[in-house]
């Protein structure tokens, strides 16, 4: 006789087991990756003698920890989702607010209304006054990143398109040739790019990170938009065509609509690549002659560390923000990209 | 409305010829069907009178005029494809809309709604081709085609995307409106009962050739070519390669055709043994194995009348016989019987 | 007329990515052969082209040595320096902690999967600075270092890590960044695998780690490979994450990092161009390699298919 509720009781409890090491696992490896991050944030918010203390990373752990219960509790014995949501961020505020209340402050973000940084440090500052306002390397960071997202999509959808759609002399070649550049480590270049961009009468202006980060990133962004074009199908083209639209029209008004979520999971990638971007920026200048936000932070912290933690960890905080702004709101579209043409 | 013609059209790739030495003439307001099995080249010829391929070889003629290099927007013909190729981001009635874009008539919307009563759609104007069933979406593409009054009407596989039902009241109302704007039609297709139901005439086309042009039972009871024998006809024909001391016939035929309803039990004749039947509703097909291979016939009723062993006798009428030489073309006026011998 | 504005087109289309590809892509390639045979130093100007002199600096012919090339002591250091970090972090993190944690996070609720996969991709999406920065004050010799704080809880000591193990170091800040990748790849490929085949594995009797076995492992081949592929390259050529967080130190001078800090770094950089260019010439050789490697890694048929519409 086969015990059926039995043999059900033990796989479910086999199930629950397995879900609940699972998650064990998870949240242990998973640890060492946010902890830094909220230390960095607890820093910024609460640092007051410029040291980098941990006094109050543990309360918010804490506070963190027991949002999470709250929130895990009542979908398990309430399974309402926006409820458990309220009450976990509700209960994680108030505690928030008890344990470390008194010693959240915008101390450490000064540098956003003072223009000269090294003025007021705690402590002695010996660096002089190298450092422009942090909003003119917050507006080239942005200027950056958002011209060079606009050209990379705008060239990269023409190119990829033609790619898609146009037989001409030569393409497989071309697609071959692009294929290898796709894989090419384009960071090896960064020596004869500095040459060329000096020669050339670039250096030490925007246009020159803008201009190579583009050329750098098309092979890919080519492949990736050329996987959505590939996949809207031929007949709408042919559709629109015999509708009454010439080649270009059928582009514009059939076409490019439908390869929208594309064209935005490239822009944000592009952004945040332009966004984050070091070593083409720091090796395409001499000297100070313009600022972004990574150099920025970067000089901040050679020069300001051990002296005013608290604000290094404030301009991180101001840095990173930006970004993963961005990642949170488009996440659905990123994962829709696909590796252009790798075998399943 | 126009009267079309194609004169040796060929189509040819780079390593193989789709369409060749083609020659057909269609009268205006005439439907048509192009049937084959896939590859023959019929949706080749589909897109070259589209406007959509280039020929490589020959003329089409659109009311005795060479349209060979006019391009698709220009030539006023209207397509359906088997995806229906509705445009996603544009609603039910931007869709219709969007043929008479280019020609600014004031009354474009209320041809518009015209269109989507006729093909009875206008409740659903405002939706997107997502939100519809493939049925309506099928009319939407239909209406969409017909909304520029086209000199001809392009219609590629139209119904192969709907269930069985569908496909059925589709035929009927696909023939109707067609009919009643008397738009010259040419439809793509497979399946041959679409393409003897819904046609005036069927060319049947096999590697890139036509084999055969005629009405429906042209097709069925005097085909060309064994190609179109053995395409024709469900359950097909029977085929019997020849010389074959059982069969008498004329020394040139190679092959011996014999349609399943020609075949009938008989007190003497060509003795068999069932191995399967199949009841087909109002009909039995039944396989039997003979002295000439496998042969199949078909018997009126709804109860099989003999089970799986049984022995029997099958004659036929000596008119019945469809005889091909060796080229694979018909013999004309040719006859031939199961010989005295195969009586016994 | 047809066939001007056929060239039109491609102009207006192919023509701007066409420009920039040449000019900051392909003509640096170029440019850095030229360069490494040359001997290149602050003044940027051509001298003593061609000359072999860079490759002298790293190493000299020599009929006894094996494979017959004998290695400076700097460069045979960069070698093995490199050849252990793209090793270790490639099996350790890119490539096994990747399958891990794709395999983990597809195994729990969607939801809850994908929000450590979204903490995962943390790191990735944050700038490099911010990052390093991080690590920095993680790894910090003194007793404030968070890792520091975690460890004297059970020892008396403090951990030094950048001084005593910076393989370490590096490997695992290069790991936490590259198993995103892989991660992503592979969940993407496993959420592609049809619901019936592991309905199938579950009628047929098959437990959780049968089914990974038989029904996931084996749609995963060509992911892997690739990620191993491309991994390898990205890894052999990385500096960056090394220079944000060690330095010019020489505990960790790779192949990528000696290219850099000769040339370019901010503060150290020496301007040896030419110098610089012969090792990158060297990785750039390995790349091209690897990446006509890659090619059979990619469906050439659908990337090549015929397009359709033969009108313009």
């Amino acid at each position: 006789m086969v015990d059926w509720v039995k043999l059900a009781q033990r796989s479910r409890l086999g199930r629950r087991l397995r879900l609940g090491a699972l998650s064990v696992f998870l949240v242990a490896v998973s640890i060492p990756i946010a902890v830094p991050y909220i230390w960095m944030v607890m820093i910024a918010f609460t640092a007051r003698r410029g040291m980098a203390e941990t006094g109050t990373l543990w309360p918010a752990l804490l506070v963190i920890l027991v949002g999470l219960g709250i929130y895990g509790a009542a979908m398990l014995w309430l399974r309402r989702e926006r409820l458990a949501i309220v009450m976990g961020v509700l209960t994680a505020f108030l505690l928030g607010l008890i344990l470390l209340g008194q010693d959240l402050h915008l101390q450490n973000f000064r540098f956003m209304v003072n223009a000269n940084i090294i003025d007021d440090l705690d402590g002695q500052g010996t660096v002089g006054e190298r450092y422009p306002w942090v909003w003119e390397a917050f507006a080239n960071s942005l200027l950056l990143a958002s011209t060079q997202t606009v050209i990379v999509v705008t060239v990269s959808t023409l190119a990829a398109y033609y790619l898609s759609r146009f037989s001409f002399r030569g393409r497989n070649t071309f697609l071959q040739s692009l294929l290898v550049l796709q894989a090419f480590p384009a960071i090896t270049l960064v020596i004869p790019i500095f040459l060329i961009v000096f020669w050339v009468g670039l250096l030490n202006t925007l246009y020159a990170p803008i201009l190579v980060l583009t050329a750098l990133e098309l092979p890919f962004f080519i492949f990736i938009m050329k996987g959505f074009f590939d996949a809207v199908p031929w007949d709408i083209e042919m559709s629109a065509m015999t509708d009454g639209a010439s080649r270009r029209e059928a582009f514009w008004m059939v076409v490019l609509p439908q390869v929208r979520v594309g064209m935005i999971a490239i822009g944000v990638f592009a952004f945040i690549k332009g966004w984050e971007e070091y070593v083409f920026v720091n090796g395409l200048r001499t000297g100070e002659s313009y600022w972004v936000m990574s150099t920025y932070l970067y000089y901040v912290r050679e020069d300001v560390m051990g002296v005013d933690y608290g604000m290094v960890a404030a301009v991180a905080v101001l840095y990173v923000l930006p970004a993963l702004i961005l990642y949170l709101f488009c996440q659905k579209y990123l994962t829709q990209m696909t590796l252009g043409g790798v075998k399943g | 409305m126009a009267q079309i013609e194609l004169k040796a059209l060929q189509k040819a790739w780079d390593d193989a010829v789709a369409v060749q030495d083609m020659n057909l003439t269609i009268q205006d307001g005439e439907f048509v069907a192009i049937l084959g099995p896939s590859g023959c080249g019929k949706s080749t010829t589909l897109l070259m009178l589209a406007g959509l391929y280039l020929p490589t070889g020959g003329d089409i003629l659109f009311d005795g005029t060479r349209v060979n290099e006019v391009e698709a927007r220009h030539r006023n013909v209207g397509i359906v494809f088997q995806s229906y190729a509705l445009y996603p981001n544009m609603s039910v009635l931007q869709n219709i809309l969007f043929p008479t874009r280019s020609q600014q008539t004031p009354d474009a919307e209320k041809r518009a709604r015209e269109m989507a009563e006729m093909v009875q759609i206008n409740q659903l104007l405002e939706r997107r081709p997502s939100q519809l069933s493939g049925g309506q979406q099928q009319r939407v593409a239909l209406a969409r085609a017909l909304i520029k009054r086209p000199n001809l009407l392009l219609l590629d596989e139209p119904l192969s995307n709907l269930d069985a039902t569908l496909r059925l009241t589709m035929r009927a109302e696909i023939r109707r409106i067609t009919r009643d704007l008397g738009v010259t039609t040419i439809l793509v297709t497979h399946d041959q009962l679409e393409a003897t139901t819904m046609a005036d005439r069927v060319v049947c086309m096999n590697a890139g050739r036509i084999e055969q042009i005629g009405r429906a039972e042209d097709l069925y009871l005097r085909p060309d070519t064994l190609f179109v024998a053995g395409f024709i006809g469900s359950p097909p024909m029977n085929l019997i390669s020849l010389p074959h001391p059982l069969i008498e016939v004329p020394s040139i035929a190679r092959t011996f055709g014999l349609r399943p309803e020609a075949l009938r039990p008989a007190e003497t004749g060509l003795p068999a043994q069932v191995t399967h039947f199949e009841p087909m509703g109002r009909e039995v097909l039944t396989t039997v194995q003979t002295p000439l291979g496998l042969l199949r016939f078909l018997e009126a009723g709804t109860q099989p009348r003999w089970q799986v062993g049984d022995s029997l006798h099958l004659t036929h009428a000596r008119d019945d016989a469809i005889l091909f030489d060796g080229t694979g073309a018909r013999i004309p006026n040719a006859t031939a019987l199961m010989t005295e011998q195969g009586y016994a | 007329m047809k066939a001007t504005r056929q060239r039109f087109d491609a102009f207006l289309f192919l023509g701007p990515a066409v420009v920039l590809m040449l000019a900051f892509f392909v003509a640096p390639i170029v440019v850095n052969i030229l360069v490494a045979f040359s001997d290149m130093n602050q003044t940027v100007r051509f001298e003593e082209f061609p000359t072999t002199k860079q490759f002298n600096k790293l190493g000299k012919l020599d009929p006894e040595a094996f494979w017959g090339i004998e290695l400076r002591g700097s460069f045979y250091r960069a070698l093995a320096l490199t050849a252990s970090f793209v090793l270790l972090t490639l099996i350790i993190f890119n490539v096994s902690f990747a399958l891990i944690l794709a395999l983990t996070t597809t195994a729990v609720p969607e939801r809850m999967g994908a929000v450590f996969r979204a903490i995962w991709l943390l790191p990735r999406m944050s700038p490099s600075v911010v990052y390093a920065l991080l690590w920095l004050w993680v790894v910090d010799s003194a007793e404030r270092g968070l890792l520091n704080q975690v460890w004297l809880l059970f020892a008396s000591e403090p951990l030094n890590l950048r001084l005593d193990h910076p393989m370490a170091v590096i490997v695992v800040a290069n790991g936490l960044i590259g198993a995103s990748l892989g991660m992503i790849i592979f969940t993407s490929a496993i959420r592609s695998i049809p619901e019936h085949l592991f309905n199938a594995a579950r009628v047929d009797g098959a437990g959780p780690l049968s089914i990974v076995r038989h029904v996931i492992l084996p749609a995963l081949r060509w992911p892997i490979s690739y990620i191993t592929i491309y991994q390898a390259l990205a890894l052999l050529v990385s500096f960056e994450y090394i220079f944000l967080i060690m330095g010019p130190a020489r505990s960790t001078m790779t192949m990528a990092m000696l290219s850099y800090t000769k040339t370019l770094a901010p503060g150290i950089g020496g301007g040896q161009y030419a110098y610089g260019a012969s090792i990158a010439l060297i990785l750039i050789v390995v790349g091209i390699a690897v990446a006509l490697l890659m090619w059979r890694l990619i469906n050439m048929k659908s990337l090549l298919q015929r397009p359709r519409i033969e009108v313009n």
